[in-house]
């Protein structure tokens, strides 16, 4: 009699087993790399080499960092990072809003025909092939010198997605807002920049992150733009550029210490704002 | 009255009745609105002309020319074209390991975002720690993944053989790079790594679009867990699955970075996909013979750009069903 409950209450448990074994399995796998690469960063440069599948640093060491901060010079890496990401990062805040805001509420002949062209661009872009155009373009500019090529790059041509967020939400402000102002003599650009932008303030940190995201993360084009000039090099483009130049092995422990620094900021903003970041990248993503 | 409209917009009728009167001023502030709109998008519209569409003409127009740089750029017509498809071999084995790369990675990753994203949908603090966890791959940099993959399957020190040594699962070191197939495998755990979270967050928006209803009606008739998942979950997830599968094709098409650090195309080239093929063209790099061939490199760039139109499109052709399931 009790049999048929017995076994639905067996096959339940084995689901719930087999879930839970599919859900670790996976968390090993997306966490195991990065909890390798940051013990690894605190063990010595001889342990790192002979320690294999050991896990925990026999003893903790900081000497790494210290000497990737001072010696292979991440503090300059580090420097130039923030300095890109900064200029990206409220350069692009101010393009998208801008963009967007025009294409919300302005009024102007060849608005459609604008708009399609820059949707169009989204579908002919084939990423990293147009670097060497690009280059030349900032040479005849003379921008190729410094992050500022990467930095004008960026902010000015913002991707579509960006343009779409930003229109979007602008979109949900109610236009009674600015025609009241507008009566009141407000022109199109004082409506923007006094009125709309305040109201911003979800729009911007979505935008924010997600720039932030892409200008610390960068790689090709600020490593084509320093090249020959690590002194201007971010910290991506630094960490990976031990890897073709030093002795491989010596510079192990330098490698993880700089990928160590130049993923925990990442990391961590991502920890406290998750939610936005998660957000951020499926609207961006999902519209282009 | 027209512009009286246009200005009004959704607006209130007290307002429009007011502006009636001075519908001469408002054709002036018409003119400004569309002066400032323009200037407001006038350094946009620069970046895009200078950054996008200017590159897209230098590679039409030099992939013309024989240009290595430096001396006279001799016009050849479609020349470099006959090259690639006739005394090509190196761009189409690139393309080759692109789509087996696609196949493998978009196969396996998708598979375990949906099944991740189906046992952790809904509230709840620990499936919340979970998603977080899964999504954190995506926000590293792909450059930085490369790097700590190719630190990770390094033959000699790399944590990966340790690891398979440890439990048993191999006798000696695998070389990692030594040969095509795993230099490829270390390619796609590498790009599944980055991409599963992702498309698992995906994947949680299209679940939560999914009518409860369907579910309590499918348990009432009597179907158990697995026929719900089939019958109700993967049906009604098609039109979100046309546009993951969509961003998966394009994003693994137009994969660099990554590959640029880990493989680097080793060995001999037998790992390079079609983006790092064309521009080790450009730029110079491992397994390319004489480099600074721009004029053949823009046509492979303009072939490239071609075949990711052709596959854009006929995708969305084909998978025009998906989006009219319901």
């Amino acid at each position: 009699m009790n049999s048929i409950p017995t076994a639905l209450r067996l096959n339940l448990r084995i689901a719930s087993i087999a879930k839970y074994l599919f859900l670790a399995v996976v968390l090993v796998f997306a966490v195991f790399p990065i909890i390798y690469i940051l013990l690894s960063s605190l063990k010595t440069n001889q342990e790192i080499l002979t320690s294999g599948a050991r896990f925990w640093p026999e003893r903790i060491v900081w000497r790494n960092y210290l000497e990737a901060w001072h010696l292979a010079n991440f503090k300059r890496y580090t420097f130039n990072s923030i300095f890109l990401s900064f200029f990206v990062v409220t350069g692009t805040i101010l393009t998208s809003t801008t963009a967007g805001y025009v294409f919300a509420r302005g009024n102007f002949p060849g608005k459609k025909t604008i708009f399609a062209v820059l949707t169009a661009t989204m579908f002919l872009s084939v990423g990293s092939l147009y670097l060497y155009p690009q280059l030349k373009m900032a040479m005849a500019l003379n921008i190729h010198r410094s992050l500022w090529g990467v930095i004008i790059i960026r902010v000015f041509s913002i991707g579509v997605a960006k343009l779409y967020i930003a229109r979007g939400y602008i979109n949900t402000i109610p236009r009674e807002i600015d025609e009241a102002a507008k009566i009141d003599g407000c022109s199109f650009f004082r409506i923007y920049w006094n009125i709309i932008l305040p109201l911003l303030k979800p729009l911007i940190a979505t935008i924010g992150l997600l720039s932030f995201r892409q200008a610390w993360n960068d790689y090709l084009l600020p490593r084509v733009f320093t090249l020959g000039n690590m002194n201007h090099a971010p910290l991506v483009v630094g960490v990976i550029g031990l890897k073709s130049t030093g002795e491989a092995t010596t510079s192990w422990n330098l490698m993880i210490a700089g990928t160590s620094i130049s993923i925990l900021p990442m990391i961590v903003v991502y920890l406290f704002l998750n939610r936005y970041f998660i957000e951020g990248l499926t609207v961006g993503s999902v519209k282009g | 009255m027209d512009i009286i409209q246009k200005v009004g917009g959704v607006g209130s009728r007290w307002r429009e009745s007011r502006l009636v009167g001075s519908s001469r001023s408002l054709a002036g502030s018409q003119h400004i609105e569309a002066v400032q709109s323009y200037l407001m998008l006038l350094p946009m519209l620069i970046g895009i002309a200078l950054f996008t569409l200017y590159p897209m003409v230098w590679l039409i127009r030099w992939s013309l020319y024989t240009y290595d740089g430096y001396s006279t750029p001799i016009f050849i017509g479609l020349e470099n074209f006959v090259r690639a498809f006739t005394r090509e071999s190196g761009y189409w084995r690139a393309l080759n390991s692109t789509f087996i790369i696609m196949v493998f990675k978009i196969g396996i990753e998708l598979s375990i975002a949906l099944i991740a994203a189906v046992l952790i949908t809904g509230k709840g603090v620990m499936n919340s720690l979970f998603r977080t966890f899964f999504f954190m791959p995506c926000i590293i940099s792909v450059a930085i993944i490369g790097l700590i993959f190719f630190l990770m399957f390094n033959p000699y020190q790399g944590v990966v053989n340790a690891i398979l040594q440890e439990v048993g699962i191999i006798q000696d070191r695998v070389n990692w790079f030594g040969s095509k197939g795993k230099a490829l495998t270390v390619i796609i755990v590498g790009g599944i790594w980055h991409s599963f979270g992702i498309n698992m967050v995906y994947f949680l928006m299209g679940l939560q679009s999914i009518p409860r209803e369907l579910y309590e009606c499918a348990r009432i008739d009597g179907a158990n867990d697995v026929q719900q998942f089939f019958k109700i979950t993967i049906p009604m997830l098609a039109p979100v699955m046309q546009v993951i599968l969509m961003l998966a094709i394009l994003g693994t098409m137009k994969m660099t970075d990554m590959v640029l650090v880990l493989t680097n195309g080793h060995p001999g080239g037998e790992s390079e996909v079609v983006m790092t093929y064309v521009f080790k063209y450009f730029f110079g790099g491992d397994g390319i013979e004489g480099a600074s061939q721009f004029g053949y490199a823009s046509a492979l760039a303009v072939i490239t750009a071609a075949i990711l139109a052709v596959i854009t499109f006929g995708y969305l052709t084909i998978s025009r069903r998906m989006s009219r399931i319901y």
